[in-house]
């Protein structure tokens, strides 16, 4: 426990905490705009003075986001975000902790050598490979599928680095006491390790699934199909339509972020020192 | 027993293992194969070209804009955010009352995507209703009207449309987007600083200042030089917000390498010449990393 002693009240301390007070102010005014002006009519976005308050206030422009369906789908992309970055948060569980776990508790030859070659991938960044992956998924027969959109995502090493680190530090007592009762590797796995592993199972699910619900340049390029696109990839194109209805465009965007500031602000906590504990931003 | 364990250690690895060879190690082999060769998607067979793609990129004036403009807005983004990130953090190891409200507030851009952000500005942009400049507007009326010899009426600058402020807008809303992220990172290690020092330092009369620059500053290295890193790599690797906003202009102002080396490689099918394009970003990224680690690490 860190001792919190409340400090006594100087000048110096109330000045910086409304400097703190006016950063996130200014942090948060675009967000706060962003959802204020997707609650006006569009009538009344455009004005020569900003209103921070809709007034009247009217979902207009959300129902006329799902209303416009023939050219945008919006409901398919939608749905196309949360099948893939569900499906992407499913996997990369699966198989980053198993790989984790045969690099933490089951001994082969060269594994450290092994560990050491996936951890020095992660400073290449993606982009770099961009052309020759898309060129390897292209040749699966895997342009515009769900399959294109989800299996090359689940190579990063952050999972396996993050998961390795946490079950080294499960005590192998309890391991060993269920070996010694007869239990195999996978039992263990299964039964053992990833039910104490869950703190940092749910760490990685959350990032995975913000980061890939908000990928842009993977999605981007392997699909070209407007029924196949994702939202943030959709309401970029709606944008690019409605230039100006900013009512409309700034509704998209609200729907596209809605989810991952809600699961945020449920695993604030975890997400927060998820970062301070591994030191990797998403 | 030992055979049998490393069965079960092939088993347990095989699914990663697969992902990891096709779309990782693969690629990094295939590319540089890639580069080697004029692979226009559309023709039938590519041709060997040796290193040709690599002379040209050194050529190409293009890329060399991009190159530029990218060192630029890394330059831009780099040392700002990481302060502004620090003095976040500076701020939260305050442990002030709230402090969990500011913690979010600050960190909660992070977990937009990016086209949220683009679309975002775009409309905070807008030149005749944009946010920005109504409160610039209004701030230059009120000097004016404070000293009205010394301004001149209401401010407006023209954000994303003029080759002169495209790349700082550009920048700006990068900081805003990314300094929550960075600001854990030094959070994490402002935490690890044992508060004995600090209070022993302030014991002995040391000011905030001084407490900051000969104690906690010297101890944070480590911190800034790991963050300092990370934003020189990911800042390189900036698409998406000029993809969106400006698509390279006015005027290649916002040419960034990773836009160009995606307008050759979708927009002209040149896949060998981008994926050298890829390869020339890497090799200068690394450079400059490892250029880093020599200057800033704690000497011992």
């Amino acid at each position: 426990m860190i001792r919190r002693r409340r400090k006594p009240l100087r000048i110096s301390g109330i000045a910086a905490q409304c400097a703190m007070i006016l950063a996130a102010l200014v942090m948060l005014a675009p967000i706060v705009w962003m959802i204020s002006t997707s609650l006006k009519p569009e009538g009344t976005v455009l004005s020569a003075q900003p209103h921070w308050i809709p007034r009247p206030f009217t979902l207009d422009s959300f129902t006329g986001l799902f209303t416009q369906t023939q050219d945008f789908p919006v409901v398919r992309w939608l749905l196309n975000s949360l099948f893939v970055s569900l499906s992407v948060t499913v996997l990369v569980l699966f198989v980053t902790s198993t790989a984790a776990y045969a690099f933490a508790r089951l001994e082969f030859k060269g594994r450290e050598l092994l560990f050491m070659v996936v951890v020095a991938t992660m400073i290449i960044p993606s982009q770099v490979t961009l052309i020759p992956v898309f060129l390897i998924v292209q040749k699966l027969g895997w342009f515009n599928t769900y399959f294109g959109l989800i299996v090359p995502c689940l190579a990063g090493a952050f999972g396996v680095f993050l998961l390795r680190q946490f079950f080294l530090s499960i005590p192998v007592e309890l391991e060993e006491a269920a070996h010694v009762d007869g239990a195999g590797p996978l039992t263990i796995y299964w039964r053992v390790v990833v039910p104490l592993a869950k703190p940092a199972l749910a760490t990685l699910a959350i990032f995975t699934f913000i980061g890939s619900w908000n990928d842009f340049v993977w999605p981007l390029i392997i699909t070209n199909d407007v029924s196949m696109r994702t939202l943030p990839i959709g309401i970029m194109i709606f944008q690019g339509r409605y230039t100006l209805e900013y009512g409309l465009t700034m509704a998209a965007a609200v729907v596209c972020t809605l989810p991952v500031i809600a699961a945020f602000l449920i695993f604030q906590k975890r997400i927060t020192e998820g970062i301070a504990t591994t030191g990797i931003k998403q | 027993m030992g055979r049998k364990r490393t069965r079960w250690a092939i088993l347990f690895l095989l699914p990663y293992g697969i992902l990891f060879s096709v779309f990782v190690v693969a690629p990094m082999l295939y590319g540089l194969f890639i580069s080697l060769h004029k692979w226009y998607i559309l023709a039938p067979h590519p041709t060997f070209v040796g290193f040709r793609n690599y002379s040209a990129i050194l050529g190409d004036d293009l890329f060399r804009a991009a190159f530029w403009q990218t060192a630029y807005f890394v330059a831009l983004v780099v040392p700002t955010g990481n302060a502004l990130s620090m003095l976040f953090a500076i701020g939260l190891n305050q442990n002030y009352r709230g402090t969990t409200v500011y913690k979010v507030a600050y960190y909660l851009p992070v977990v937009m995507s990016v086209s949220v952000v683009a679309i975002l500005w775009r409309w905070l942009y807008s030149a005749e209703f944009g946010l920005l400049n109504y409160y610039l507007g209004e701030s230059g009326r009120t000097l004016h009207r404070l000293a009205p010899g010394v301004v001149g009426g209401a401010w407006k600058i023209p954000w994303l449309t003029n080759s002169r402020s495209a790349m700082p807008a550009i920048a700006l809303l990068s900081i805003w987007w990314g300094a929550g992220g960075t600001m854990l990172v030094y959070l994490a290690g402002l935490k690890n600083i044992p508060r004995e020092l600090l209070e022993a330092a302030e014991i002995d009369g040391a000011s905030p200042f001084r407490r900051f620059w000969c104690v906690t500053w010297p101890l944070l290295r480590p911190t800034t030089l790991f963050c300092l890193v990370m934003s020189v790599i990911a800042s390189s690797q900036v698409f998406g917000q000029t993809y969106i906003l400006t698509g390279g202009g006015p005027h290649f102002s916002t040419l960034t390498v990773i836009l160009y080396m995606y307008q050759q490689g979708f927009g002209l099918y040149q896949l060998g010449y981008a994926a050298a394009v890829g390869y020339v970003l890497f090799a200068a990224v690394l450079a400059f990393t490892i250029l880093q680690f020599r200057l800033l690490q704690v000497r011992q």
